[in-house]
């Protein structure tokens, strides 16, 4: 050991608790032990050689700790320091707020120089007993530290030892020191960690330009709740597969850490870990309460839009609204089929949104919550990923957690919502609200602003595929002589035609219903300061006349007619924001342009007068 | 609709500029000082309204007169619009009311 620990290193500290300048520090080099996080921080227990301090890093230092620079057992030269005094118990604390590495971790804890020429095993008597010691087949043959107080012994006596003492089983049943994931990094390979596998994916097998595999992977977290990804490839993977089973307790050592691709993680870590054959995983017996069951991280319906498109899986936990049949879906990929199906789900934020089970979600799950469907029961899921049909959506992966009913607080909270307020209140699905607060929402309205003129002047646009734009536009005139809607599905929305008997056949779900619903479906004229045209309007017709195609249906066969005409009638010359898809059409030999409505949002004032303004700008610049 | 004697949309720093003229603009109430009302315009200039006693504390209100200086107005009519209103926009409509687009107004 080059370095050595200054003198009294404790003393000195203690006699100038406040240094008011770095010039003032004089040179003080101490040992960490007992170093454990502590929060965002790392305690640990500095030591002079014959004195010992309480001490805790800036949190600033701890990425110094968790990249494996500052290691316990190290040197460390004290740069900026406090102490401070605990008046309650009467004793000093160190904080150090700048310090720099002076060597790595030693085989031991020193004492005075004298214990280090002792051989054999020397146990601190109040501390664990840590019997393993790991030889890493390095070319330069370094012996690591094992993280306890150890005399020095030759590379030579302790791989002795380690064939003397015991088998692989033994040795990794006795009480090992287990390190917290968050601890975890790729430049200190002698872990051992304790996790419940929180999700196991499904085998996958992959062929590319080197050959032919199979991978899957698992997702384990431990007991402070932190999550990391482990993935396995070919043997490994085939000694691990049936090895590892979702929700037992395992400890795993000899992974290997690596920096996590940012495209594809999907669990909060920095770092994921790959196991090969050597990987070590023995099953934790009698663990069952250890450590906690999934932890979700719910996001509120109404806060879904960021993520839309993203890597980073969500949580989310809502009551049943619906739940359709199983659909089955070919995969374009590989003309599989799979099974699929999609219930809706709404919370407190009153908002709706489709989740889409597949593969064994959808028919084992999926059938148990369309048996309780009736009852409105409380799902949550884990692991969904958000896409933007209809706005938004959620996908099941194969990692995807359901939970239904379960009992936990969120749950009770959601259940007591929806049985006092949530059954009546009507919702909206985030998707089609596009209020400001959905990012994808407010951007769609504003962005690709057209004026009527500019779409109906150019019969080109849409000739390819459909060309997305918004306006803002009044209603100007609704035909009330038009059919206005549709007989649907009550599950798919699908046109249903009359059944045989009595009711209605839904060809897309194979089945008969006594009921059906009736959706809107018609043109309105819009007009602006430019111009005005026909669009076609579907359900999103609600906003704009302000009641169901079912309730407009019963005021237009009311006997006095005027009601209807009067609905009508309030509607029109309401101003609103549209986005609408232009897309041409053949009639007649002719090419038509048709503008379809796809979402519908009330217009924001403020907002428009500044996009008006930024416009008057815009022109005023251009020559 | 009377078109007789348009009143010009102003703020504080165009007020000046129409003296003993027809003027409107959205003020935030800020203090009631007897049968008068102190208001803050959309560019923060401190206004005294004459003959506007009642308005609600910290509403916008929009106010039609005549401008007596270039920090007053005596109000003949007004309206309360309320807690919230775009200042900023009502700003920007000011400026180019009595600027580059003077023509579309008056």
């Amino acid at each position: 050991m080059g370095h050595r620990l200054s003198p009294d290193a404790i003393a000195t500290l203690l006699s100038n608790p406040k240094p008011d300048s770095l010039s003032d520090i004089p040179e003080i080099i101490v040992q960490i032990t007992k170093l454990e996080p502590k929060g965002k921080s790392y305690g640990f227990d500095a030591n002079d050689g014959k004195m010992k301090i309480k001490a805790i890093f800036n949190s600033r230092l701890s990425s110094e700790i968790t990249s494996g620079n500052i290691q316990n057992l190290g040197l460390i030269r004290i740069l900026d320091y406090t102490v401070n005094e605990i008046p309650s118990k009467s004793e000093n604390y160190l904080i150090i707020t700048k310090c720099e590495v002076v060597s790595p971790a030693p085989e031991m804890e020193i004492k005075d120089e004298i214990r280090k020429e002792e051989a054999g095993i020397i146990f601190k008597p109040k501390q664990e007993h840590e019997i393993k010691i790991e030889v890493k087949k390095e070319p330069s043959g370094i012996l690591l530290k094992p993280k306890r107080e150890m005399a020095t012994k030759s590379a030579a006596q302790i791989v002795h030892e380690q064939h003397r003492n015991m088998a692989p089983t033994a040795r990794m049943a006795m009480t090992r020191r287990v390190h917290p994931l968050v601890s975890l990094n790729p430049y200190q390979g002698n872990w051992t960690i304790k996790v419940r596998v929180t999700s196991k994916g499904n085998m996958r097998t992959y062929k590319n330009a080197r050959g032919e595999g199979c991978v899957f992977n698992v997702e384990l977290t431990d007991e402070d709740g932190t999550q990391i990804q482990a993935t396995m490839f070919n043997d490994a993977a085939r000694k691990f597969y049936d090895k590892f089973q979702l929700g037992k307790v395992y400890y795993i050592s000899k992974g290997t850490l690596r920096v996590a691709n940012k495209q594809f993680r999907t669990v909060q870590n920095d770092y994921e870990m790959a196991l090969n054959e050597n990987s070590e995983v023995e099953e934790a017996s009698n663990e069952a309460a250890f450590i906690p069951e999934t932890k979700f991280n719910f996001v509120p319906i109404d806060q879904l839009g960021p993520y839309i498109n993203s890597n980073e899986l969500v949580d989310v936990i809502g009551v049943i609204q619906s739940v359709s049949p199983t659909m089955s879906i070919r995969r374009k990929s590989n003309n599989e089929i799979v099974p699929k199906r999609d219930i809706t789900i709404a919370d407190e934020t009153k908002k709706t949104v489709v989740v889409s089970l597949w593969n064994d979600l959808a028919t084992n799950v999926g059938q148990e919550l369309l048996d309780l469907a009736d009852n409105s029961p409380v799902v949550a899921i884990k692991s969904l990923k958000v896409g933007d049909f209809q706005g938004v959506s959620l996908s099941t992966l194969g990692r995807s957690i359901v939970q239904i009913n379960p009992d936990t607080p969120e749950s009770n909270k959601l259940r007591c919502w929806y049985d006092s307020d949530g059954k009546e209140t009507s919702m909206a699905s985030v998707g089609s609200g596009l209020s400001p607060s959905t990012k994808s929402g407010a951007r769609s309205m504003y962005s690709d602003r057209f004026s009527i003129s500019q779409i109906t002047s150019n019969p080109s646009l849409g000739g390819d595929k459909p060309a997305f734009f918004s306006i803002r536009a009044y209603i100007s005139f609704i035909k009330p002589d038009q059919s206005m809607w549709y007989r649907a599905c009550k599950t798919c929305n699908k046109k249903v035609t009359e059944a045989v008997g009595d009711g209605y056949w839904c060809e897309g779900c194979q089945k008969n219903d006594t009921e059906c619903s009736l959706r809107y479906i018609l043109v309105v004229k819009v007009s602006d300061a430019s111009g005005e045209g026909w669009v076609s309007v579907f359900n999103e017709a609600e906003k704009i006349i302000g009641c169901s195609a079912d309730e407009l249906d019963k005021l237009k066969s009311e006997k006095e007619g005027s009601s209807y005409q009067l609905k009508l009638k309030e509607a029109t010359w309401n101003p609103h924001l549209f986005r609408v898809s232009v897309a041409q059409n053949e009639y007649n030999n002719e090419k038509r342009q048709r503008i379809t409505v796809r979402a519908v949002a009330p217009v924001d004032f403020a907002a428009e007068s500044r996009y008006l303004l930024e416009e008057i700008s815009k022109m005023k610049d251009s020559p | 609709m009377d078109t007789s004697s348009p009143a010009i949309f102003v703020n504080g720093e165009s007020l000046q500029m129409y003296v003993g003229k027809k003027v409107r603009s959205v003020v935030q109430v800020i203090k009631s000082d007897g049968g008068d009302m102190i208001g803050k315009s959309t560019d923060e200039h401190q206004w005294t309204i004459k003959g506007l006693s009642s308005a609600p504390l910290m509403s916008y209100v929009e106010v039609i007169g005549v401008a007596e200086s270039n920090q007053s107005i005596c109000a003949e009519l007004w309206t309360d619009f309320g807690k919230t209103f775009d200042a900023y926009s009502y700003n920007q409509l000011c400026q180019l009311a009595n600027g580059e687009f003077k023509a579309l107004f008056l």
